[in-house]
């Protein structure tokens, strides 16, 4: 079911929506970015459609209200275990298709590899419902098109900020009754696509074990600075680190926590005793590389990265991760040919 | 409320029993722990406020659970430090595959292990003892002098049911066992039939590359090789990412691998 | 060639902002460029000037402006002319329309780079040094001002009577905190090492946090961002010269933009009352004037009016460094000529 509001009367719906949902968008940042008056456009909670940033990408993915950046798992009393508290409010996230695609990775590494659920992963995701944001161009550096991540039907409710008019179509029944109250037309309403990209990324089909020892890397070990930015921003990076602590005025209290992990940052492989599987950057960009573009496939049967082209823009060397998969695919034909 | 089910990073109590002190350095905690349980399997220690590390289970019992751990790190230099038997402590697992004990039964088996090692294919030596095939098996153990060998009572007890070589890498003079690396000894095991012959070898990285290159001399098969792995982890169970290696994750895909599939897997 | 009579009045000249060649008959004008910048109209006029009436050559000052040498004494009058346009792009304040600089003693304002360009700067250097020219321009006195945009100091400003340091206080969100540790690094290896992890999470010391924000910069998680506030660490009083040359000492830290203005500002009516009026050519670095006067005094005359914001520290008593070539001019240790060393 479609609708067409102005913005008073969009608001009018999130204010009926958030009798039940509280509602998570991208917002723009004033002045938290990296350098001095310079934003940053990351999740947070809005009331108003105005307080959300629909036009640029977010720097950082919605994924931190399902894994949190840093999270407390369990709080330690002097015999008691307990599990953390979170906030189990119902919300609604306002992403993009690339990102509701990536939504099926988070939920394949936390629920559907191994035995066990990740039971904290599934505890925030079973409050979360999604609305997408229509795509009215492609993002910088983008290649959702060719990581077949570009459109999708699995939303709530879609929004389009057109002209200063909002368009929805409405596809969750639950939540009808907020936007027919609203006042906005009815209409037939589709929500926006990118169906073009400037830049086109090739991925290869079969990678050998010879190209893990590829001289290609070598590159990066000298480029790449192990920021790890490209993970943390990475709509379907999950890895994360437990840690433990107690508290430094109270020896006998304290929590244990996970954050956020990138298999770029130094520590990742290292093992009591002192062995580290990665040490180079070339090595840890060939890891992650294959991960989005080949491993995961190999495991699940269908591509890690959504091609949002975070990492990208985010990357304080300009190290390409996009040109860095067509560079994978011209090397693996290379090879190939030569065999 | 969320229906989650069971929370598997909840870690469990468990009632320390024992601790068999080997060396300085390595200790065998015994765990209060029923249920099933596979040799090669690991736990996850957890000692709230100070950390969780991944040990592979070292002995099974009726009602526990042997995890032999060397003090190299934060969560087990407390461990050392601070326990005794009759504590309570906390545990999560068994994770990972393990070794399936019947895979090696009836037929020739040649076992090479390094230190510590011991531990994941101790509860699959045990058992084959108990067989009749136990003359079948040729287990070379590798340590680095006499004062870091492990399991001397267990050594002693299988030196008379299989063919156990013990071996250090370097001794005082005057030391009256083996001395050498397990490489050494590795073309001396009588073999009848090296097409058929199984393997498991488990130790340091450089010690599985070198026995493999033995053990390929002596025309055995990659495919009848088991090796056990270890990586960082921080979940266990499949989530926390840092021990995959390109599609398999060490702690649900291994810890124990085919030789022919390990040695694809680069990291 | 006998182009012009020579009788020139050089104290003028001087103040005009043309230098005394060692050439008898020529001069160099002296452009001013605030912040050190300079729009493309105003360097083509450079270029010009320094082809019509100079040697086609031109000199980039130590202090961000430009020198055109080999300008004949006759041509001053055609040379202020041509200077009107940089003037007026420039906004450098004036008092008659084609006379050129009305002044040189208060010295072009330098700036680093700043926010407009530097990853690093806290603030805009070349705004700041733009409107403090404003607002002092022109003087007689001899009053050296750089603004650099943190604790790098590229600008020098360690070399000026008024240094002024850009500082960010940094803001940190623990939750978005994952104890990477590459602040902790940076901070270490790049900065002061004011940031330690306490389980997991990050402690910074702020005594000892010099508002680089270095660790901003590096945080790849935005736990780390800067304060909205810009704010300042005020250094006096540093000079080149024969007889001491130091480096200038911390005055203020944490100070805000109308506490810096107003302090540099106030120095003129010190140096109105206390520049010894027999000095040679009316000019003297202020830091000798306040070895006559005592700090208290000028401390009095700087901080007229001044509301410090409550987040400024002030230093009590600054004591300089630096040799004292007027009471010795040894090297410090085992003085020896290369050629007699011996082995």
């Amino acid at each position: 079911m479609g609708f067409v509001y102005k913005t008073e009367e969009f608001n009018k719906v999130l204010e009926a929506l958030e009798s039940k949902y509280r509602i998570f968008a991208p917002v723009l940042k004033v002045g938290e970015g990296r350098f001095r008056d310079t934003d940053v456009i990351r999740y947070d909670y809005i009331s108003r459609i105005e307080d959300a940033e629909l036009e640029e990408r977010s720097d950082f993915s919605f994924k931190e209200i399902l894994m949190p950046l840093s999270e407390t798992m369990f709080y330690f009393t002097e015999d008691e275990i307990k599990e953390a508290d979170y906030d189990a409010r119902p919300v609604i996230v306002l992403m993009r298709s690339c990102d509701i695609h990536a939504v099926k990775r988070l939920d394949q590494m936390y629920t559907g590899n191994g035995p066990a659920n990740d039971w904290f992963y599934e505890r925030l995701r079973d409050r979360v419902k999604f609305a997408l944001i229509g795509c009215g161009k492609a993002c910088p550096n983008s290649f959702c098109v060719d990581m077949g991540s570009n459109k999708t039907d699995e939303y709530a409710f879609s929004i389009d900020m057109i002209d200063g008019k909002v368009y929805c179509d409405v596809k969750d029944k639950e939540m009808l009754a907020a936007f027919e109250g609203a006042g906005g037309a009815k209409d037939n309403v589709e929500p926006r696509f990118v169906t073009e990209a400037e830049f086109r990324v090739e991925r290869p089909e079969e990678v050998t074990v010879e190209l893990f020892k590829d001289p290609m890397w070598d590159e990066y070990t000298k480029r790449c600075v192990n920021c790890g930015r490209c993970n943390f921003v990475c709509p379907t990076c999950t890895c994360f680190t437990i840690q433990d602590i107690f508290y430094t005025d109270n020896g006998r209290v304290g929590e244990r926590r996970r954050v956020n992990a990138s298999c770029m940052v130094d520590g990742y492989t290292d093992v009591a005793g002192g062995l580290v599987m990665r040490k180079t950057n070339g090595e840890r960009m060939r890891f992650k590389v294959l991960h989005k573009v080949y491993d995961f496939r190999k495991r699940f049967g269908y591509d890690m990265c959504v091609g949002c082209g975070r990492c990208d823009t985010v990357c304080p060397e300009y190290i390409s991760f996009a040109n860095c998969i067509n560079k994978l695919n011209a090397r693996v034909k290379e090879v190939s040919a030569n065999v | 409320m969320c229906n989650c089910g069971k929370n598997e990073y909840t870690p469990v109590p468990s009632k320390l029993q024992d601790i068999i002190k080997h060396t300085a350095q390595e200790w065998t905690f015994r765990f209060t722990y029923v249920g099933d349980v596979k040799p090669g399997q690991f736990f996850q220690i957890s000692i709230p406020k100070v950390g969780e590390c991944p040990i592979s289970v070292s002995g099974i019992g009726p009602d526990y659970v042997d995890l032999t751990l060397r003090a190299v790190g934060k969560v087990t230099d407390y461990l050392f430090e601070n326990f005794k038997a009759g504590d309570s402590l906390f545990l999560r697992g068994p994770y990972g595959n393990g070794f399936d004990v019947h895979e090696f039964e009836g037929g020739e088996l040649i076992i090479v292990v390094g230190g510590t090692a011991v531990s994941p294919v101790r509860g699959v030596v045990q058992y084959l003892c108990e067989t009749e095939c136990a003359k079948d098996v040729h287990m070379i153990a590798g340590f680095k002098d006499p004062g870091e060998i492990m399991f001397k009572a267990d050594l002693k007890d299988w030196a008379e049911k299989i063919d156990l070589t013990l071996t250090v890498d370097g001794a005082p003079e005057g030391y009256a066992g083996k001395v050498g690396l397990v490489t050494k000894y590795i073309p001396d095991i009588p073999i009848r039939d090296i097409s058929k012959c199984k393997a498991i070898v488990v130790g340091p990285p450089p010690m599985i590359r070198f026995s493999m290159i033995e053990l390929v001399k002596r025309g055995l098969s990659e495919d009848n090789v088991w090796i056990s792995d270890s990586r960082r982890m921080s979940c266990g169970i499949g989530k926390c990412g840092h021990c995959r290696i390109n599609d398999k994750y060490v702690c649900i895909d291994g810890p124990v691998f085919k030789f022919s599939e390990h040695k694809t897997l680069i990291d | 060639m006998n182009k012009t009579s020579l009788d020139t009045n050089l104290k003028k000249l001087k103040k005009n902002a043309f230098r005394v060649s060692k050439v008898r008959g020529e001069t160099a004008s002296r452009v001013r460029c605030p912040g050190g910048e300079i729009d493309v109209d105003s360097l083509q006029r450079v270029v010009d000037i320094a082809r019509k009436y100079g040697k086609g050559m031109v000199n980039i000052t130590n202090r961000q402006g430009f020198e055109i040498p080999g300008i004949d004494l006759a041509d001053v009058e055609e040379v202020n002319k041509a200077l009107q346009l940089i003037i007026e792009n420039r906004g450098v304040n004036q008092e008659d329309y084609n006379g050129g600089y009305p002044a040189s003693g208060t010295r072009n304002v330098v700036a680093c780079p700043g926010k407009q360009l530097c990853p690093f700067a806290n603030y805009d250097t070349k705004k700041f040094a733009q409107e403090i020219d404003k607002a002092i321009f022109p003087n007689d006195h001899h009053v050296k001002i750089a603004f650099t945009g943190c604790s790098n100091d590229c600008a020098h400003t360690r070399l000026n009577d008024f240094g002024i340091i850009g500082m960010s206080e940094p803001q940190y969100n623990k939750d978005r905190c994952v104890g990477c540790e590459q602040c902790v690094k940076y901070c270490k290896k790049r900065s002061v090492g004011a940031l330690k992890v306490v389980n997991g999470k990050i402690e910074r010391d702020a005594n000892k946090c010099v508002g680089c924000a270095l660790c901003v910069n590096y945080c790849p998680t935005r736990a780390w961002t800067r304060s909205k506030e810009e704010y300042f660490r005020v250094v006096l009083l540093g000079r080149t010269g024969k007889k001491n040359p130091r480096m200038a000492e911390d005055f203020m830290r944490w100070a805000d933009h109308d506490t810096v203005k107003k302090v540099i500002c106030n120095v003129y009516a010190y140096l109105d009352e206390y520049l010894d009026k027999a000095a040679v050519e009316s000019k003297e670095h202020i830091g000798y004037i306040v070895d006559r006067t005592g700090f208290e005094e000028f401390l009095k005359y700087i901080m007229k009016d001044v509301t410090p914001n409550p987040k400024c520290e002030i230093q009590g008593r600054i004591y300089w460094g630096g040799k004292r070539y007027d009471q010795g001019n040894e090297l410090r240790q085992s003085m020896f000529r290369f050629s007699e060393r011996e082995e």
